[in-house]
């Protein structure tokens, strides 16, 4: 939408939006820089931006003192895995309620997306206790439960979205092809919806990831992805800032770097299909 | 082969009957044209001929075995779609072959039938192609390949040609009349074009709101109209229908006359101003007002006539071609 | 396009969803309401005899919970606040021509993909922290004295360290809503005399409503559960000026260990989501044709 404008407008316009985007990101700009100042460096006053002596060794620290891989491999396993779990439990019943829509359907995914609205905390002691006598407390497998079901809603309804939009047309040829419901899902559905599908996916490792009411609760030393292990740093390490800075870069980078990409798509999952 | 009956079939969309009670028999090796104006349910009864909709009730029988219970795939029927439905992620090859591997079939014989319609369909420069990248006749063309492979008892077209443009149009009604008399299989085709009905079918069902208003041959409804529907689909440009005195001069209530059984003559019963005239070079199509008869009447008059906007003409019409209507707009024999 | 076989084949084929969440919201809803009737204290093995709605009279009768119905409530409000009209102004702006605008729109959603407790924690250590934090430096060069913003203002600090995130979701939703607008209609509403002020609340913000409720929605329902950023940088306090509901519910369950308790705020907690979610549902419902 290239509206035409003078010079000095645009000028105007983009020092503007420059200033506003650097203060909004500086936040993060500053947590990498700090990263790799040493302690004393980092809360230096006044504070230092480039003119200080680069260096790595509190990603070095961060990984001998508190295994960071650990945790690392946690995030990944649990963001992945319950996703993955999600889409598979979704993509037939997002088919259903695409491809063959009843008077139920709509009622059916205003429920689905009102499970979401039940707050956490209200299910947290039971889910905890069960979790505890099943001897899921602080395992991952546990956390892959709990994830895919918090997702599931999301999964479901960004898939619908995306299904919606291919033509039943198809489908029908499929069927009249003598493609069997497992055939017509698999060989003709997925593989046209496969960019929905990767969306989907991206969006639900990003919230996965990112999660922090159950993985705070349910987890302990051994499971603890990292955002429970970032808020270990609360108190008292949370005064060594340089490690902090470290731990806090890498445990948002991947997830930066996959938000940047998908942001396209991310607008209309997170807004379950209304805008694109 | 590919007998198709139709008992007493009905489909109900809640509280709506769109195809009240219907019976209709399809003989083996027909080409079967549904034609009536958009919403009459012809469409509808493709589909349930295919499957892809249950019947409310009635029955269909397939060559003879009960198919209204049976799922799409076993009815052994192949549908081409308006949209041509082709999957977009696999090639054409793929695409053809899909049924085939449905079914199934061996890798010799799905090569020899890939490529025996690719030839017999001028597709073989494009198996390796995606359908994205096809023009629409070509992928019409794919369409239809992917139906002939599966060699089944019945084709079923629905509106195959409305997405393309008129000179393509031609070209594959041809092709696929051409198809027709080479494989000889039941065909079933849905159109609301009446020019195509007309030109391809063996047999044209007339439908209004899920009613058959007439079955028979396209020169047959020509002919002998049942009734005033009838009379003003099928014919291009439509019959001319004139009601009152006139008409009770000949006993009727309505009289129809096609525009190519009224002549334009020195002297005449009626007369009239000559409004558009369009020339085609090989005819030329009046439109006459202030006949005193109908609103416009259309003439069909020779290529070369030489009539201006305004004049004031003679016309006589066919008697023997005359068409009556009683006051339930049926046919008076 | 139905039949009965392809009917059948749907509800097969949704059962496993409905029914795994069905089970994801009854089985512990119905623990929970269970306990909630309970005196039941895990510090204190025994028999858990059943004492009606005891749990409910003491945890509605606490000035805490009233205090946390408040902050759960400026808590959303305010977030939303902030975020909606910001986001608005943001979008309008970044949809402007201006150079660079890829890069910019890549700056601005970044806080959305950081976690919470990373958020949190680089909030309370390396900005607001009244010693260290770049914050006090700033008032220190302004002459002013350093202002321990968790400590004086903990609710709004949160407020704003929450906005910091959600900020970005509502700009890029909007921006996207604002360029899907056909630009033929703001050309012939100029054609038609209208300035700057009138396209905007007659064209652009009626072209937004739909996002801009989606945009409420979603930030709601995160934001009744603010867990993370409460938990690493006040715990709630001072006393209980943090704390909202989830907090409270948490600190009565998995810090002093009182089920019973805990479940009945929990209860309560889950009553009043659903009256939110009941207008929610209803805006939804009207502006998502599913």
């Amino acid at each position: 939408m290239a509206r035409a404008v003078t010079p000095r407008r645009k000028a105007i316009n983009s020092a503007v939006a420059w200033t506003l985007a650097i203060l909004i990101f500086f936040p993060i700009f500053w947590t990498v820089l700090t990263s790799f100042k040493t302690e004393a460096q980092a809360i230096a006053d006044p504070p230092l931006f480039f003119n200080f002596d680069w260096t790595l060794e509190n990603y070095v620290t961060v990984q001998e003192r508190s295994n960071y891989f650990r945790h690392f491999w946690n995030s990944v396993v649990i963001s992945v895995g319950s996703t993955l779990l999600g889409v598979i439990i979704a993509v037939p019943a997002a088919w259903a309620m695409a491809f063959v829509p009843g008077k139920q359907t709509k009622n059916v995914l205003m429920w689905m997306l009102s499970t979401k609205m039940l707050p956490p905390v209200g299910v947290l002691v039971p889910i905890y206790l069960i979790f505890r006598n099943v001897g899921l407390l602080d395992t991952r497998t546990g956390l892959v439960i709990v994830l895919t079901l918090i997702n599931l809603p999301i999964i479901v309804w960004m898939l619908y979205t995306y299904f919606r939009e291919i033509p039943g047309e198809i489908l029908e040829a499929a069927r009249m092809d003598g493609a069997t419901l497992r055939s017509e899902i698999l060989y003709v559905l997925t593989p046209m919806a496969v960019p929905g599908i990767a969306s989907t996916v991206l969006l639900n490792i990003i919230l996965a990831w990112n999660e922090a009411f159950w993985t705070l609760n349910l987890t302990a030393a051994n499971a603890a992805p990292l955002t429970a292990f970032i808020a270990s740093y609360s108190s008292p390490e949370g005064l060594f800032y340089a490690k902090l800075s470290a731990a806090s870069t890498m445990a948002i980078a991947p997830i930066l770097i996959m938000g940047w990409f998908s942001q396209k798509q991310l607008v209309r999952g997170l807004t379950f299909g209304a805008v694109k | 082969m590919g007998q198709i009956t139709l008992n007493k079939v009905t489909k109900s969309f809640g509280e709506v009957q769109v195809i009240p009670p219907l019976d209709l028999d399809i003989n083996d090796g027909e080409f079967v044209v549904f034609v009536g104006p958009s919403g009459c349910g012809k469409s509808t009864l493709l589909r349930l001929i295919a499957g892809l909709e249950d019947v409310t009730s009635g029955d269909i029988v397939i060559d003879g075995t009960p198919a209204t219970d049976l799922p799409p795939a076993k009815r052994r029927l192949a549908m081409v779609f308006q949209s041509y439905a082709l999957y977009p992620h696999m090639s054409v090859r793929k695409n053809i072959a899909f049924p085939m591997k449905m079914a199934g079939v061996s890798q010799e014989e799905q090569q020899r039938r890939i490529d025996g319609a690719a030839k017999a369909l001028n597709l073989t420069d494009y198996l390796d192609r995606r359908p994205g990248q096809l023009s629409g006749g070509q992928r019409q063309r794919v369409a239809i390949g992917r139906a002939i492979v599966r060699e089944p008892a019945a084709f079923l077209f629905d509106e195959p040609l409305s997405n393309l443009d008129a000179a393509l149009r031609v070209g594959m009604r041809l092709e696929i009349s051409e198809l027709h008399k080479r494989l000889e299989t039941t065909m079933i085709y849905v159109t609301h074009d009446q020019v195509e009905a007309m030109t391809m079918a063996d047999k044209i069902v007339v439908l209004r709101a899920g009613h058959i208003e007439q079955v028979g041959s396209p020169l047959e409804l020509y002919r002998t109209p049942r009734n005033l529907f009838v009379a003003g689909f099928i014919g291009s440009p439509k019959m001319n229908l004139i009601e009152g005195a006139e008409a009770g001069k000949h006993g009727a209530n309505t009289i129809g006359v096609r525009p190519e059984h009224v002549r334009v003559t020195e002297t005449g019963p009626w007369s009239g101003v000559v409004g558009v005239s369009e020339h085609l070079g090989s005819d030329t199509f009046l439109h006459v007002h202030d006949t005193g008869l109908c609103d416009v009447m259309t003439v069909r008059a020779g290529g070369e006539l030489n009539v201006h906007h305004g004049d004031r003409i003679s016309l006589t019409p066919d008697t023997d071609k005359m068409h009556r209507f009683d006051a339930e707009g049926l046919r008076i024999a | 396009m139905a039949t009965q076989h392809s009917r059948a084949a749907a509800r097969f084929m949704i059962a496993p969803s409905v029914l795994l969440l069905l089970g994801w919201m009854l089985i512990p809803l119905g623990m929970t309401i269970y306990f909630s009737l309970l005196r039941y204290n895990l510090l204190m093995p025994g028999n858990n005899p059943f004492v009606g709605f005891e749990n409910y009279s003491y945890f509605l009768s606490d000035p805490t919970f009233l205090t946390a119905m408040l902050n759960t409530l400026l808590l959303v409000g305010g977030v939303l606040l902030i975020t909606t009209v910001g986001g608005i102004l943001l979008a309008l702006l970044i949809d402007q021509p201006i150079w660079g605008q890829g890069i910019v729109r890549i700056l601005v959603i970044a806080p959305f993909f950081v976690m919470p407790t990373v958020s949190a924690l680089v909030w309370k250590n390396m900005f607001m922290n009244p010693v260290n934090g770049l914050f006090a430096w700033v008032a220190d060069l302004m002459g002013l004295q350093p202002y321990d913003f968790l400590a004086s203002a903990p609710l709004l600090s949160i407020i704003g360290m929450v906005s910091w995130t959600w900020l970005p979701f509502a700009t890029l939703i909007l921006l996207t809503a604002l360029q899907s607008l056909d630009s033929e209609q703001l050309e012939a509403a100029e054609m038609d005399g209208a300035g700057p002020v009138s396209r905007f609340f007659h064209i652009m913000l009626p072209h937004l409503a739909r996002a801009i409720t989606v945009v409420i929605l979603i930030q709601t329902i995160f934001h009744l559960s603010i867990f993370a950023e409460i938990l690493v940088t006040t715990n709630g306090g001072p006393g209980v000026a943090s704390t909202n509901l989830t907090y409270l519910v948490y600190a009565e369950s998995l810090l002093r260990f009182d089920v019973g308790t805990g479940s009945a705020g929990g209860v309560v907690a889950i009553i009043l989501a659903n009256i939110v979610a009941i207008f929610l549902m209803r805006m939804i419902g009207k502006n998502l044709d599913a």
